[in-house]
């Protein structure tokens, strides 16, 4: 048996002078020490005894207690677009007016200037699970589709080409998760608060009808709708909050049956009787409407009359409106999403644009992937519109149509059918992901950001390009991120 | 404080117990509607929905009329001490008609069957000669 000696080390056991060692205290006192070759330097350092006084017994009370519901919610719920730590990208272009149209930018991150920040925040266009808050300022990257949503919002303005001013375009944005959908929709915002537009948004579709908010029958109505008066004032609260500016530009130019309206009274002034009073919201909600999507006023209320500025709607999450609301009716039955007058009215929008925004205008309506219901009849309501912009008739085999028994929801269906006789308006956007020359700019970013420690080069893009499954912006987000933590060297390397 | 059925409930309560929490609202006095005896989720929710209040609704943000109108219906209806006293009526006449069930009642043993090897605390705690509700 191998003794558990070692004899080599047994030639160090001669007895040194004391003069020779250091002071007991300077060395930690290792007992096993002198018979081992590895130096007294690279053993762990003793663990230290934890203190009684500081040591919990057993079953003691913890102190630490849960934060309370409406604080956890806070945290859950909170936006931070800054990030003190990162870098100061220099050079970095803000989006303005001019440049939303320039398609030298793409690939390239611009900034949201920061006077706009409150109206973004304002109109709820930034969520919280969005990395905002690993840069130093919130900025979105320019690619294929913003540049040609620029160009749109250009034509619409009547900037460009005169003939299409006043038009309306209406899209419904779909995509893979991560592929940008809501930051496009971010992105449409903030060039409609550029160009001066009216912006409303439903930032979550989900809330109006997952049953949180008060709602309130209309009378005489068949079959019955139901008005909510909490989610509208929120609505115009929300819209004031964003367009002061526009709306406070603009007089009351039509007569209304709401009292404390006077014919000199701003459409700030008229907003803002709504939410002061949830059950005016509705009626207020309906005659700012009007206001802003008539052509002229009223006779007798020329007066002070402007031309009204072109609309952005954005709604995100539009599956949630395609199938049976949280609420229900007196017998209860489940109410369909259809007919709440809030969703209604917007979902109208779609069918029939130009006839309500007579100024102009567009319609953004995002469906989502992280947060959607799964309804059968809107994926069949999609893929039918993809046939038909890929030039599918609808009475051709291929075009496709709900399999026998699925019960696919019949409303959903006919809100997505075209128009008989009419020209098609409505236009699905697939939101891809990005070329590579884009995926490199937006790397590209995070290395000057200080993110990412990695030469940014052909062969390292193309390999996260496929990694993100085909630049989706979202994947190559988190690959940004990731490497961060990977890229950090380990002194074991030499 | 709104008074409904007489009871005084704060108005940051919710008027009803969510689906999850609705087997422990008897313990959690912040669900009103369930608070009292003889309601419970299904007859809750469609209270509700009889008078159009979503399900997350707080009982300050009722408006008086569905306050007085649920009062109302409430009244009608068999709950509290009317149903406490029909339960322990039913009881006592199946003791007086001398059923196996009113005996096993009196006993403090299960009524429906059960095995008595084990498992019978409930029994022992509520059957009596004298049911409480």
């Amino acid at each position: 048996m191998a003794s558990a000696w070692c004899w080599s080390c047994l030639s160090r056991l001669r007895p040194t002078t004391r003069a020779v060692l250091p002071p007991p205290s300077a060395i930690p006192r290792l007992t096993s020490a002198p018979f081992h070759s590895s130096a007294v330097q690279y053993a762990p350092p003793l663990k230290k005894k934890s203190n009684s006084m500081t040591q919990l017994k057993y079953r003691q009370g913890q102190t630490l207690r849960r934060k309370k519901k409406k604080t956890r919610k806070a945290l859950r719920k909170r936006i931070i677009l800054s990030n003190p730590n990162a870098l100061e990208v220099e050079g970095m272009q803000e989006i303005s007016a001019e440049n939303i149209v320039d398609a030298r930018l793409r690939g390239s991150v611009l900034g949201l200037p920061v006077p706009m920040l409150d109206q973004l925040r304002a109109v709820q266009a930034f969520k919280p699970k969005q990395g905002w808050s690993i840069f130093r300022r919130p900025g979105a990257v320019v690619r294929r589709d913003t540049v040609e949503m620029g160009r749109l919002f250009e034509k619409i303005s009547g900037e460009g080409d005169a003939a299409e001013k006043g038009k309306v375009v209406k899209k419904v944005v779909t995509g893979t998760k991560g592929s940008g959908k809501t930051v496009h929709l971010l992105q449409a915002m903030s060039m409609g608060f550029l160009k001066k537009w009216v912006v409303v948004t439903i930032p979550e579709a989900r809330e109006l009808v997952s049953g949180d908010t008060a709602y309130v029958p209309v009378e005489g109505s068949k079959p019955t709708q139901y008005i909510q008066p909490g989610a509208t004032s929120a609505l115009l609260m929300r819209t004031v909050e964003a367009n002061r500016e526009v709306l406070s530009g603009l007089k009351v130019s039509q007569k209304h049956d709401i009292a404390g309206v006077k014919p000199t009274s701003t459409l700030e002034d008229l907003a803002k009787l709504g939410f002061q009073d949830p059950a005016l919201a509705w009626p207020v909600f309906k005659a700012l409407w009007t206001e802003l999507t008539v052509t002229a006023a009223a006779p007798g209320m020329e007066k002070d009359f402007q031309t009204r500025p072109p609309m952005l709607v954005a709604v995100d999450g539009l599956a949630h409106w395609m199938h049976n609301s949280a609420y229900r009716d007196t017998d209860y039955k489940l109410i369909h999403a259809h007919d709440l007058v809030f969703v209604k009215h917007f979902l109208s929008l779609l069918r029939n644009g130009q006839a309500e925004l007579k100024n102009g205008g567009m319609l953004l309506y995002a469906t989502s992937t992280s947060n959607s219901p799964g309804v059968y009849a809107l994926e069949v309501a999609l893929d039918q519109m993809t046939a038909r912009q890929a030039g599918t008739k609808p009475t051709s085999p291929e075009y496709p149509s709900a399999e026998a028994y699925s019960n696919a929801d019949p409303r959903v269906l006919d809100l997505f059918k075209p128009i008989e006789g009419k020209e098609p308006q409505m236009e699905l956007q697939t939101l891809g992901g990005l070329t590579r020359d884009e995926t490199r700019g937006y790397l590209e970013y995070f290395a000057r950001s200080g993110l990412l420690r990695e030469p940014v080069n052909e062969n390292w893009v193309g390999e996260k390009w496929s990694m993100s499954g085909g630049g989706i912006i979202g994947e190559l987000e988190k690959l940004g991120r990731h490497v961060r933590s990977a890229a950090i060297p380990t002194p074991a390397a030499n | 404080m709104v008074f409904i059925l007489g009871v005084n409930f704060p108005e940051r309560n919710l008027l009803k117990a969510s689906n999850t929490s609705a087997l422990t609202s008897q313990h959690d006095p912040r669900k009103s509607l369930e608070s009292f005896f003889g309601i419970g989720n299904h007859t809750s929710s469609r209270l509700l929905a009889r008078f159009n209040i979503h399900p997350t609704c707080r009982v300050g943000e009722l408006a008086n009329k569905q306050v007085l109108d649920m009062t109302a219906v409430l009244s009608d209806m068999k709950i509290e001490n009317d149903l406490r006293r029909e339960v322990v009526n039913d009881i006592k006449r199946l003791k007086e008609t001398g059923t196996y069930r009113g005996r096993r009642h009196a006993l403090g043993l299960p009524v429906r069957g059960q095995r008595t090897r084990t498992q019978i605390k409930t029994p022992v705690k509520l059957n009596r000669m004298e049911r409480r509700m």
